[in-house]
């Protein structure tokens, strides 16, 4: 069928690598969100796999074919544009109608297959409007029935909800994910928010700086990230990072920063190399979503400095002797106002540890 | 309330004196067009005139080539009207043509480097008659000197800078999204160019010509130097009336000028709808 393999695939703008050396395998039929901040290469991708930019080296394989050099139109895709992309001087009809009407399709074909189309995205009624009347989600989806009309292998968005309000953004998401379950193709999403990633993709490709930093299922990124990048990036309110000195085994870390001592038998630094089976401590970051931080009645002293209210849970920022507040997550009902004092622990299984200079993540040491 | 209405009267008022002030010579030459000669200079002057008369319009549409009798021209001008409109279109769709398509690949693909609609500016930048010499030169050797051909390939050189200048601003517009979305979807490029940029640019593409043909159809110092009796164009029939005796000659001078400044005026309104669209969306640079 159509999966979609990149192989070492770079794009130089100028003096810019704007992607470098991205090799990829996506399975047919799989939703994969490529994630990151903007100019991190994602679109350029994209725009490689459409065949709207072309390499400056590596290869692009949709299906069993090297289409690497190929025109857009030949490489049987569908790609929904961040601007939608409709055509302002076409109504409604005309839009949806405009891929069929290059593939030379008679006049009552296109007509039939319009209709049915712009009925499963219930913009039927709107057939005879112009594109500049539609409302943002209307657009959205006749932007959808536009490029389903004519049944492609696989589907490129560039950011397609951009431009929609909040609440109709998570309606739109939904219906994305609808629409790829039924028509089981091979869906490339490019988005740089990673709420989108998380709750749309089968497969999340993080991007930064032109290449690939972890691919993986939504779960495996956010619980078990590959750097500190990719942990920074994803969750709202972002992980905490506390930088200090690390030492003890990945079982039994011992972690030293300003205001924090963390692991038990913690030894005076000096005595490490007593312990023939200590390794002597190196710099690190620890890194604890705010989830995992515990307000508790024991464990280390803070503060309170400021209460988020939520709704649903209430983000806690907690003075704790470090140069910054530590967030944590709590109840929404929490008896905490501003200069309380009280005590937080962490969840010890969610500990992270990356290399503070290369921002890697330690898993052992 | 009150105070507001005041307003748009005076406004209303100072914007009627002023298109007195300019419309006033056109309406001048209007009536002077329908007037027999007795009625050309007169005082009090007459606004409108007693016996309406044709006469200046048959004068000078009569077939026939313009005579010499008793030290007086006539002037016969359906052959310099044939030929103005034949060079002024065909130069301007030409040269509307030629610098779309270059505008276009200029804004797309950066045809030329980033200068080149700069350097193309500077050909406007010397006055006309710098480049009317060197052509009459060129035109000698290769015969084109008295020739359509001659004088249309002057004027498409002429004018391109414009058309470019006016167009890029156009192109700029059409989101390159657009482009993107038809190819994807299977158009080739020249179907996207049928199917997508040009029904966007067509306004702009109108008010272009329009431009240009103005331009070229009242062309006076080109047509001077690279003409002589093959060729004839209004703007140099009109300049005929410039000695002792034609120069008083104000009632077939004025229905010339009349006849002249007709097609532009036709051209204008079959094409208003576009004028309004193309003035306002094209032109306003990001």
């Amino acid at each position: 069928m159509a999966g979609i393999r990149l192989d070492r695939l770079t794009k130089v703008f100028g003096s810019t690598r704007a992607v470098g050396q991205v090799s990829l395998a996506i399975p047919d039929g799989e939703f994969v969100v490529f994630v990151g901040p903007s100019g991190c290469g994602k679109t350029t991708t994209l725009n490689m796999i459409a065949g709207l930019e072309t390499p400056t080296s590596g290869d692009i394989y949709i299906g069993d074919a090297r289409v690497t050099d190929w025109e857009p139109r030949d490489r049987n895709l569908g790609m929904v544009f961040q601007s939608l992309a409709l055509f302002p001087h076409m109504t409604v009809f005309e839009n949806i109608g405009f891929p069929l009407r290059i593939r030379r399709l008679p006049a009552e074909a296109v007509a039939a297959r319009v209709q049915a189309v712009a009925a499963t995205v219930r913009v039927g009624h709107l057939l005879g409007q112009r594109p500049a009347t539609l409302s943002g989600g209307e657009a959205q989806r006749v932007a959808l029935a536009r490029t389903i009309v004519v049944e492609p292998a696989v589907f490129l968005m560039d950011e397609p909800l951009s431009s929609l309000d909040a609440k109709l953004r998570v309606d739109m998401r939904t219906e994305i994910k609808r629409l790829h379950a039924t028509l089981k193709a091979t869906f490339v999403y490019v988005t740089h928010d990673q709420a989108e990633a998380m709750t749309m993709a089968d497969r999340i490709v993080v991007m930064h700086g032109g290449g690939i930093q972890q691919e993986g299922p939504p779960l495996t990124i956010y619980g078990n990230p590959a750097n500190r990048f990719v942990a920074g990036f994803f969750g709202v309110p972002s992980m905490n990072f506390i930088d200090g000195e690390l030492s003890g085994h990945a079982e039994t870390p011992v972690f030293r920063a300003p205001g924090l001592t963390l692991g038990r038998d913690a030894p005076p630094q000096g005595d490490a190399s007593r312990d023939p089976g200590t390794p002597p401590a190196r710099r690190a970051t620890l890194g604890i979503r705010p989830e995992h931080v515990r307000l508790s009645s024991a464990g280390w002293p803070a503060i309170v400095s400021l209460l988020e209210p939520m709704g649903d849970e209430t983000l806690v920022f907690l003075d704790y002797g470090g140069p910054a507040s530590l967030v944590a997550k709590s109840d929404a009902e929490i008896p905490l106002t501003v200069g309380d004092r009280c005590h937080f622990t962490f969840n010890q299984e969610r500990l992270l540890f990356f290399d503070e200079r290369t921002g890697e993540r330690l898993r052992r040491w | 309330m009150r105070r507001r209405w005041a307003l748009t009267l005076a406004r209303h008022a100072a914007l009627l004196a002023w298109a007195a002030v300019t419309l006033l010579p056109i309406y001048w030459m209007l009536i002077t067009s329908f007037k027999h000669s007795g009625e050309w200079v007169t005082w009090p002057p007459r606004w409108f005139p007693h016996e309406p008369t044709l006469i200046n319009y048959v004068k000078v549409l009569t077939p026939g080539t313009s005579t010499f009798e008793l030290g007086r021209q006539t002037l016969k001008i359906l052959k310099p009207l044939w030929d103005s409109l034949a060079v002024a279109s065909a130069s301007s769709l030409l040269a509307v043509a030629l610098g779309s398509a270059l505008a276009y690949s200029w804004v797309r693909f950066g045809t030329g480097g980033p200068r080149y609609p700069y350097n193309l500016l500077s050909i406007r930048m010397v006055p006309p008659i710098v480049i009317a010499v060197p052509f009459v030169v060129y035109y000698v050797t290769l015969r084109l000197l008295d020739t359509y051909t001659g004088l249309v390939l002057v004027y498409v050189a002429t004018s391109l800078p414009y058309v470019i200048w006016m167009m890029l601003a156009f192109i700029e517009e059409v989101p390159v999204e657009l482009e993107r979305a038809a190819r994807v979807m299977g158009a080739s490029r020249f179907r996207v160019l049928r199917s997508v940029v040009l029904p966007l640019v067509t306004s702009g593409l109108v008010v272009t010509f329009l431009f240009v043909f103005i331009l070229n159809w009242s062309e006076l110092l080109l047509a001077l130097a690279l003409t002589n009796t093959e060729v004839t164009t209004l703007p140099i029939t009109l300049n005929k009336f410039q000695s002792a005796n034609e120069g008083r000659d104000y009632g077939p001078q004025a229905a010339i000028g009349t006849i002249a400044t007709l097609p532009v005026v036709v051209l204008g309104f079959l094409i208003q709808k576009h004028l309004v669209k193309g003035f306002s969306f094209g032109m306003i640079r990001k």
